[in-house]
């Protein structure tokens, strides 16, 4: 018998105000003892309701409408609190993406040991010191014994969550569920966990179900994946197969989204569209209005999971093909393509900026040197790629640019096509205000950057008012113009909407239409795509592409993703600890990195054939090593 | 697919916001409202308040004698024609608690409405400009809340030469708006540097514009509960002041009435109605707002309302 079984399980959200929400539809999936499974779904399928429902942590308005959980024979659906709470962590641990705020910020790292020792008193042998036991955790995740004695805030997200790593795993459990570990997590910080993580696995043997949005990291962790899709599972493959066979053309959609940006030739492909409301099922496959190849029977007949080659999937055409795969001619194609290099003259210019913020300690002050001694240039129509590690500088020189803040050292100097050279770095109020008119930010996170209780068309309506002094009805008519550039047609539709009531890549279409709303010179983007979900992120980079060359506009697009950087970047500057230590055009940094760093950041993307050559080495007689980073030209 | 995302935590405003925007679109009535009326408890107190709003509103319709008419025998007990008897001036009691729920109203809407107003100002002020305003600010919101209020509410109202509901109101309003004030500058400084915020400097709002039209939309439950907070402890203010002699002795309300009665020695003469009366009237009051209290938790916290 499989250490997990789930069957048929739904899961349902009725919340008062709106629709009831089927988000998880009749899953049914086993997992073996020391088995790694993946599951892999875009945000909104419903495979973090599936992890709680395992868990069963499920809170109001969702609750478990059918099918039944059993672990190790017990039918956690079923069963009382009781008989549940010797499983838990004990049996069966979890890691979410927030655990690194699941410590308890009072307690030090070894009282939070403590607690879980003796809430399970029977789990550790008698002849075991518990403090010896929490040493040998912190070191299986490469912490030392000091960390004990630390309180969470003293440590860095990476560390958290490493020793939210060791606490799940601190009573051997048998199951441990991955809620997107790493998401969050710088990429140099996500590869030592995921590496750690690979090895204890192979070490001790417990099964793990890993679920992350991220294709990249799922595809090189997991034995066997599963994907979902609007709360169904819709294919289910060892990874190997499914990154050279996939079934499903939705699985066929999320692995064209990834590429090596070291690759000569890049394209990425991606699915348009959105996936159905879950409060409005559609009759026949869920994933029919998106899919390329779909006939008329998709849109009436429900498939079911079905075998398919050496997994199962759950397509109409798969099934009629007898079980091999389909061939999705995904219509969406973004392929990076560099435009001869243009002599415009400079619309912004970074002299020798230096960047110190003084920081508050115990008697006394330090200095941070955020950015130190950075010089770049932005001509009009093309983009410039600021590449590094959280902590690197890149976002204090996008506020440095913006005149948000003020460089300590050096000058920025902005030159309007029609106008004399201007001191970014000495503009207040009014000045301030006009200058913004030509220096528009996009935000990083969708979520945020729009006021949750005001229209779209209100926010996209201020910049037209304010910066070009537009009347209220030509400004609304020129909110809608700009809703259609960024693709959200028709504009009337979505005018009157409030945030809450648009997918995240809508949201970020808005984002960027207000930005480009003052018909701008400069567009700073800070992180536009590390929030969204992989299929949209080629759709939003094809935009910012398509408008930077249409309207001339230079583009400061800051990243840690080397992909996305190749893709959309004419040069990349590679930051480390507020210095530019590699520069040049993109496809020379990338393919020819010279420096440490920059080889570094190229290898911590998780990168799913690094995952297939480490699985066949394991098949090979080296199981229990941690995967080695390979290390290609 | 958006109910299933995280839901907000207790502390964000801007979730309950977007639920209240979406509960309004749908019933065409302030969507605070129908979220404070799904609360069975509140709904009782709503109904309550209610029955108070129309018997303040139709006070001289409802009342059979003028308040202050004394021209009936003095002390009598309950009777036909005067219901819950006559004060030992020979007015008429029942018309006098008809009468006193306008003022408890009156005092309750004008001090909360002026004290949500103070707080408001001074910690969105605080709150969004910080460095020095809000060192100041913050230094007069401290200094009102540690002065013990009840002290210098009887000190202001005894020694300042005017007297009248006027006097009790703006008294009311000076010392009660400090623990609004923190509240309003704590969520303001978790606003404030919100994207949305750097997006609206970058669209080219004044400051002004932002915190009125970016922020205070955010946090209007928040300045919901604030005011029904401020209007309890004014109604409460007003009557306590009233009792202990210090309130306006021409103002007919329920405090004023209890201080004539105990001076009057109802409890001696055997006229309880006289006494219990305007107590009962005034706890009711009391109950009425908290009942609704319970609904401006769920309102506050949307983690309550799903039950």
């Amino acid at each position: 018998m499989a250490l997990l079984e789930v069957r048929d399980l739904s899961v349902t959200y009725s919340p008062r105000d709106a629709a009831a929400v089927r988000a998880v539809e009749g899953v049914s999936l086993t997992i073996d003892d020391g088995e790694f499974v993946g599951l892999l779904g875009e945000s909104g399928c419903g495979k973090s309701t599936l992890g709680s429902a395992v868990l069963r942590l499920l809170e109001k308005p969702a609750a478990v409408t059918g099918g039944s959980v059993v672990f190790d024979g017990v039918d956690i659906t079923a069963a009382g609190e009781d008989e549940i709470r010797p499983l838990r962590w004990a049996k069966i641990s979890t890691v979410f993406q927030s655990s690194m705020n699941s410590l308890n910020p009072v307690i030090t790292v070894e009282a939070q040991f403590a607690d879980t020792f003796a809430a399970h008193p029977g789990c550790l042998p008698p002849d075991v010191d518990a403090r010896q036991r929490a040493v040998d955790l912190l070191e299986m995740v490469e912490l030392d014994a000091g960390v004990l004695r630390r309180y969470p805030h003293e440590l860095s997200g990476g560390m958290k969550q490493r020793v939210a790593l060791a606490l799940a795993l601190a009573l051997s459990p048998r199951f441990v569920l991955l809620d997107e570990p790493t998401t969050g997590l710088d990429v140099v910080v996500q590869r030592a966990i995921l590496d750690r993580l690979r090895a204890l696995q192979s070490e001790f043997g417990f099964a793990v179900l890993f679920i992350s949005h991220d294709l990249g990291t799922v595809m090189e962790m997991a034995d066997r994946v599963m994907v979902m899709y609007a709360g169904e599972i819709v294919e289910d493959q060892p990874a190997e197969a499914m990154m050279s066979r996939q079934l499903h053309p939705y699985t066929q959609g999320l692995l064209g989204s990834y590429a090596d940006p070291r690759d000569a030739e890049l394209g990425v492909d991606y699915v348009p569209g959105r996936p159905p409301n879950l409060a409005d099922p559609p009759a026949g496959c869920r994933f029919a209005s998106r899919c390329q190849v779909a006939v008329d029977d998709c849109s009436t007949v429900h498939p079911e999971l079905l075998p398919a080659t050496s997994g199962a999937a759950r397509c109409l055409l798969v099934e009629r093909a007898g079980g091999t795969p389909v061939d999705a001619e995904l219509s969406g194609r973004f392929v990076a393509a560099r435009p001869a290099t243009l002599d415009e003259k400079p619309v912004l210019a970074v002299r020798d900026v230096a960047k110190h913020y003084r920081v508050r300690r115990r008697g006394g002050h330090t200095v941070k040197q955020a950015v130190e001694g950075v010089s770049f240039e932005l001509r009009p129509g093309r983009v410039t790629a600021l590449v590094g590690q959280s902590g690197s500088g890149k976002t204090t020189l996008a506020r440095l640019i913006t005149g948000i803040e003020q460089p300590t050292a050096g000058t920025v100097s902005f030159t309007p096509s029609d106008g004399s050279a201007l001191d970014v770095g000495r503009l207040r109020g009014r000045r301030l205000r006009a200058y913004h008119r030509h220096a528009q930010l996009v935000f990083q996170d969708p979520f945020g950057a729009l006021n949750p209780t005001r229209t779209l068309a209100y926010a996209l309506t201020r910049p037209l008012r304010n910066h070009l002094g537009l009347s209220p009805g030509a400004a609304r008519q020129r909110a809608g113009e700009l809703l259609e550039t960024v693709g959200l047609s028709p504009a009337a539709q979505y005018l009157d909407k409030l945030p809450h009531q648009l997918s995240g890549g809508q949201r970020q279409r808005v984002v960027v239409a207000r930005a480009l709303a003052p018909e701008p010179t400069l567009l700073v983007a800070d992180e536009p795509i590390s929030m969204l979900d992989v299929s949209i992120r080629a759709e939003i980079i094809q935009l910012l592409d398509g408008l930077v060359r249409d309207l001339g506009i230079a583009m400061l697009y800051i990243t840690h993703d080397l992909l996305s950087a190749r893709l959309l970047a004419d040069e990349v500057l590679v930051l480390k600890e507020g210095r530019v230590v590699e520069e040049g055009p993109t496809l020379q940094v990338i393919r020819h990195a010279e420096h440490a760093y920059t080889k570094l950041l190229l290898d911590s993307i998780p990168n799913p054939r690094t995952g297939s050559t480490r699985r066949n080495s394991r098949a090979g007689g080296t199981a229990g090593l941690p995967a080695a980073p390979v290390i290609r030209g | 697919m958006t109910i299933l995302l995280p839901t907000s935590s207790a502390g964000d405003t801007e979730g309950t916001e977007v639920r209240v925007i979406e509960a309004a679109r749908m019933s065409r009535v302030p969507g605070w409202l129908v979220i404070l009326w799904r609360n069975g408890k509140c709904r009782i107190g709503l109904l309550m308040l209610l029955v108070f709003v129309l018997v303040a509103v139709t006070a001289p319709l409802i009342a059979p004698y003028s308040p202050r008419e004394d021209a009936f025998a003095g002390a009598l007990g309950p009777s036909a024609d005067h219901w819950l008897g006559t004060t030992a001036r020979g007015e008429d009691v029942f018309s006098q608690l008809v009468h006193g729920a306008r003022t408890s109203l009156v005092v309750g809407l004008v001090a909360g409405t002026l004290s949500t107003a103070i707080a408001l100002a001074v910690g969105l002020t605080a709150g969004y400009l910080r460095g020095i305003v809000d060192e100041v600010l913050s230094f007069f919101t401290n200094l009102v809340l540690v002065v013990p209020v009840l002290p210098l509410m009887v000190t202001l109202a005894a020694y300042v030469p005017v007297k009248g509901l006027g006097l009790i109101v703006v008294v009311i309003s000076i010392t009660g708006w400090a623990h609004g004030a923190r509240i309003k500058r704590s969520q303001i400084i978790t606003l404030r540097t919100r994207d949305y915020i750097t997006a609206a400097k970058f669209a080219g709002d004044s400051t002004a514009r932002i915190i009125v039209r970016e922020i205070m939309p955010n946090m209007t439950s928040l300045i919901v509960v604030g005011f029904m907070g401020a209007c309890l402890g004014a109604i409460g203010g007003e009557a306590g002041l009233a009792f202990l002699g210090l309130g306006d002795p021409q103002t007919v309300s329920w405090g004023t009435m209890l201080n004539q009665a105990n001076t009057g020695g109802a409890m001696l003469t055997g006229q309880w109605a006289w006494l219990v009366a305007p107590g009962v009237a005034f706890a009711s009051l009391m109950t009425a707002l908290t009942l609704v209290n319970f609904g401006v938790d769920a309102l506050s916290n949307p983690h309550l309302r799903e039950n």
